[in-house]
């Protein structure tokens, strides 16, 4: 037999090289084949990045120029200078530690749950070089990012200090070997990860931790915001923040030993700086070739692991249902009996209870739904906290503004749950058919009408958003210590409201129902779910105000409530009836031709 | 053959995908008791033709009749009666086996106590009792496909409609999955199944269609094949390549020497 294949070079360089290469055409050809919008948006992206580079670099280079100068020293009362000695190794400590965590969702991903793996380990490709080039593409974007912020203040405080050439390339030499070295651990944390636990477990736990960490860390800056509004910083604090920053700058600790090479070198102290530096260099190589020599090891076995399913003893199940041996046939003869004992058909029952248990069990899920209730929280202890009350205190207030003031602070809370009900349904009702997925084809192939799947749908993001918005109600309600009259009130149009924008995401969420995705937290439904969203925002205000606006009229006018009371809930509950069953029913017909192509 | 009860039947039936005509005027018949093969090259129509049937795809022209319902005008009912199991198991990964069989006995309104004797029945059968409350993500493809067997055959379907029902099976499961098909078949039951593996479609099928770019080119069983096929042509492989155009082959011999 011929043989065309030459024996493999062996060679790492050249191996790295050729699967950097395949990347490099798998992202041309990315952008090659994209829709023109697509191309533009990049190029757009890019001119952009290196604008804001440009940007950084100017305004490190104005603010470090102003740190230097003796304006400030007078203000603050001691000498700037040695903390700015203290920046560069900030930045390094950073960046090794940034990239050590930031890198090892990417590095699961990379290493055990793409799909390639299994054709380049069969490659005759160095399983080094495949380990390098994974690294290399797990931390370029965090690399990237770190650079874009880093290097302009690195290079800024070069030229504001005056530093020598060499300071410049040693600075981006020293970056990426710090880089590598942090990749390399991350790397064999994640291997370590990987031999005890499901890596998809990891990687779904992890999805939900950061979206969560990511959402309390957005929220808790509002809420300080809203709450130090007058909070002025004093020289002296100023002060105390530069002594804390730069007690952190000790000789002993090697994540500062970067950073004070580079002052030292730049400064033009070569021993020093050199010496620093260059044990700073040794112990990247060490780091990362130890990582690499044990990460080959480790990677067989977790890879192995994965590949291995154990099983639980199956428990005992209940005799009859072992008993029987011969296939029963016709099972439908008793169909229509069985539907009639039930509130609900059979067939939207499986789809309630099938949608919940995979609510329940995929994180990736949670992690979208739990933003919903911590931006409930923030907001609902930003709306009730000391001092937030809109009622004016003064008694020469007009008594009319007095009693709008009191009215919206009364009915805050429906919109407070309304806002929360919002953002819970743009997930459930604007994605009930994409979360399907793949899938689908086993509701479509099912004989299920299109209306029971509606219905099914409808119910499963209703159903949890009426009673997370009825259990926020309560809990506000109780804080404002609201009437009784005005929590039912409430409760009947935030009911209502909610099930209007149901219908209006969920028909919205049909007309652009994705099934391709494969990750849930890239499902939304393109432009016209984005239609959906929007419409359901403007749909909101004006239902709200259909239950409210009679109340508020009454109030003014000092009619008796009642009158107000009736007119609003007769205007509301028609027009939320409405957008709950016509645009569901508008897109009946839809249904049945989803996934045609 | 049980009886001579048609079960599938395909009118001049089309698909186009905007230029492309992927099925052209299919007309078949599949009778009950009986197991047909559907044998085609890889992009001849095979899936398409499939999914029309189960009532994934609207044709673009033509009429499929499943049990004597047309599936565009009575889906509801045409789908009641059959079952379905893709190439690709792409199943709810996070429903155990056991859970994915009570949401299709509840998608088929089965009634509470069969449902679950039916459930453990299969479970047992196709030999996944042991995984049965294991979430499906952790199942390997061959368990996957013998789960998604097993959601077809919850509701006891009159018609079994099989796209590569063996791609991917160890040979003890592929063996177990032919013996029902031929159990199905034995009870009456039509079951109309695409494969690549000649040697499947000869030992099993009671007929074989060969369809190509889109275009049935022959049906028959496998003495009506062998009559239209070119002296010599005995085997059904010789048969299929002759239809499908073969020449290729040589070639490819040709590059491998």
């Amino acid at each position: 037999m011929n043989s065309l294949s030459a024996l493999p070079s062996g060679g790492l360089f050249p191996a790295i090289w050729k699967l950097i290469r395949l990347r490099l055409l798998l992202n041309w050809n990315a952008f090659k084949h994209a829709k023109t919008g697509r191309k533009i948006g990049t190029i757009v992206l890019v001119i952009l990045a290196l604008a804001f580079t440009g940007f950084i670099f100017f305004l490190s280079w104005l603010l470090l120029g102003f740190l230097r100068s003796s304006k400030l020293t007078q203000y603050v009362g001691f000498d700037v200078g040695p903390f700015l000695q203290t920046v560069p190794v900030l930045v390094c400590a950073l960046l090794f530690v940034g990239i050590l965590f930031s890198s090892f969702g990417v590095l699961l991903q990379a290493l055990y749950l793409s799909g390639d793996m299994d054709f380049l380990l069969s490659s005759p490709v160095p399983i080094r070089a495949v380990f390098i080039t994974k690294l290399l593409q797990a931390v370029l974007p965090a690399f990237g990012l770190a650079a874009l912020f880093g290097l302009p203040l690195l290079y800024g405080l070069g030229i504001t200090g005056h530093y020598s050439l060499f300071y410049y390339p040693v600075v981006l030499l020293i970056m990426i070997a710090l880089t590598l070295a942090a990749a390399g651990l991350s790397a064999l944390l994640v291997m370590l990860v990987a031999r005890l636990f499901p890596p998809r477990r990891v990687a779904e736990v992890l999805g939900f931790l950061t979206a969560t960490l990511s959402i309390l860390c957005s929220q808790s800056g509002n809420l300080f915001n809203s709450l130090g509004h007058n909070v002025t910083i004093s020289g002296s604090q100023v002060n105390g923040a530069f002594a804390l920053l730069m007690r952190f700058n000790t000789p002993w600790n090697p994540l500062n030993w970067a950073g004070r090479g580079l002052v030292d070198l730049g400064e033009g102290h070569w021993l020093a700086g050199l010496g620093l530096l260059a044990l700073t260099l040794g112990l990247a190589a060490l780091a990362f070739s130890f990582a690499l020599a044990t990460a080959e090891r480790w990677y067989y076995s977790g890879w192995a692991g994965m590949q291995v399913v154990a099983y639980r003893k199956k428990p005992n199940r209940t005799a009859h249902a072992r008993a029987a041996t011969t296939p029963s046939m016709p099972l439908q003869s008793d169909l229509a009996a069985a539907q009639k004992r039930q509130v609900l058909p059979a067939p939207v029952r499986a789809i309630l209870q099938k949608d919940f248990l995979l609510l329940r069990r995929d994180m990736r899920n949670l992690s979208q739904l739990v933003t919903p209730l911590i931006f409930g929280v923030f907001y609902t202890f930003i709306f009730l906290r000391p001092g937030s009350s809109i009622v004016p205190d003064s008694p020469d207030t007009p008594a009319i503004f007095s009693s709008i003031a009191r009215f919206i602070s009364s009915y805050g809370n429906i919109g407070m749950s309304l806002f929360v009900g919002w953002m819970l349904l743009s997930r459930l009702a604007g994605m009930a058919f994409s979360s399907e997925g793949k899938n689908y084809w086993m509701l479509k192939a099912s004989p299920v009408r299109a209306a029971h799947l509606l219905t099914a749908k409808f119910l499963m993001a209703y159903l949890p958003t009426l009673a997370l918005g009825a259990l926020f109600m309560l809990a506000v309600s109780i804080l404002q210590k609201a009437s009784l009259a005005i929590f039912l009130y409430g409760l009947l149009a935030t009911a209502m409201c909610l099930a209007g924008m149901s219908g209006i995401l969920l028909a919205f969420g049909v007309a652009g129902a994705n099934f391709t995705w494969t990750d849930p937290r890239r499902m939304n439904a393109g432009v016209t779910g984005c239609l959906g969203q929007a419409l359901a925002a403007l749909f909101l205000p004006v239902a709200f105000g259909f239950f409210i606006v009679p109340l508020l009229l009454v109030t003014v006018l000092n009619w008796p409530q009642v009158y107000g009371s009736l007119a609003g809930a007769a205007a509301g509950i028609a027009i939320c009836a409405i957008a709950a069953l016509l645009p569901p029913w508008l897109v009946r017909n839809r249904v049945e031709m989803l996934n045609e192509n | 053959m049980a009886n001579s009860v048609t079960l599938i039947q395909t009118q001049a039936l089309s698909k186009r995908y905007g230029d492309k005509l992927a099925v052209n005027n299919v007309s078949l018949e599949v009778q009950a008791g009986e197991v047909f093969g559907f044998l085609g090259p890889n992009g001849a129509g095979k899936t398409t033709t499939i999914k029309m049937i189960v009532g994934l795809l609207q044709p673009t022209s033509g009429t499929i009749r499943v049990t004597g319902y047309d599936v565009q005008t009575q889906p509801l009912l045409a789908k009641a009666s059959s079952g379905y199991v893709p190439d690709t198991p792409n199943l709810y990964g996070k429903l155990t086996g056991r859970e994915l069989l009570r949401f299709v006995g509840d998608l088929y309104s089965l009634d509470r106590q069969r449902l679950a004797q039916r459930s453990e029945e299969l479970l047992r059968v196709l030999d996944l009792t042991e995984a049965a409350d294991q979430t499906i993500d952790s199942y390997s493809h061959g368990m996957q496909q013998k789960a998604s067997l097993a959601a077809a055959l919850m509701h006891d379907p009159k018609v079994l409609v099989l796209d590569e029902p063996t791609v991917g099976l160890d040979p003890k499961s592929a063996r177990l999955i032919k013996d029902i098909l031929r159990q199905m078949a034995d009870r009456g039951t039509a079951v109309f199944l695409s494969t690549h593996i000649l040697e499947i479609a000869e030992r099993m099928c009671d007929r074989i269609g060969i369809i190509d770019k889109g275009a049935l080119v022959a049906v028959g069983t496998m003495t009506e094949l062998r009559a239209l096929g070119k002296a010599g042509e005995t085997s059904l492989e010789d048969i299929f390549l002759g239809l499908t155009g073969g020449a290729e082959a040589a070639e490819i011999s040709e590059i491998l020497k």
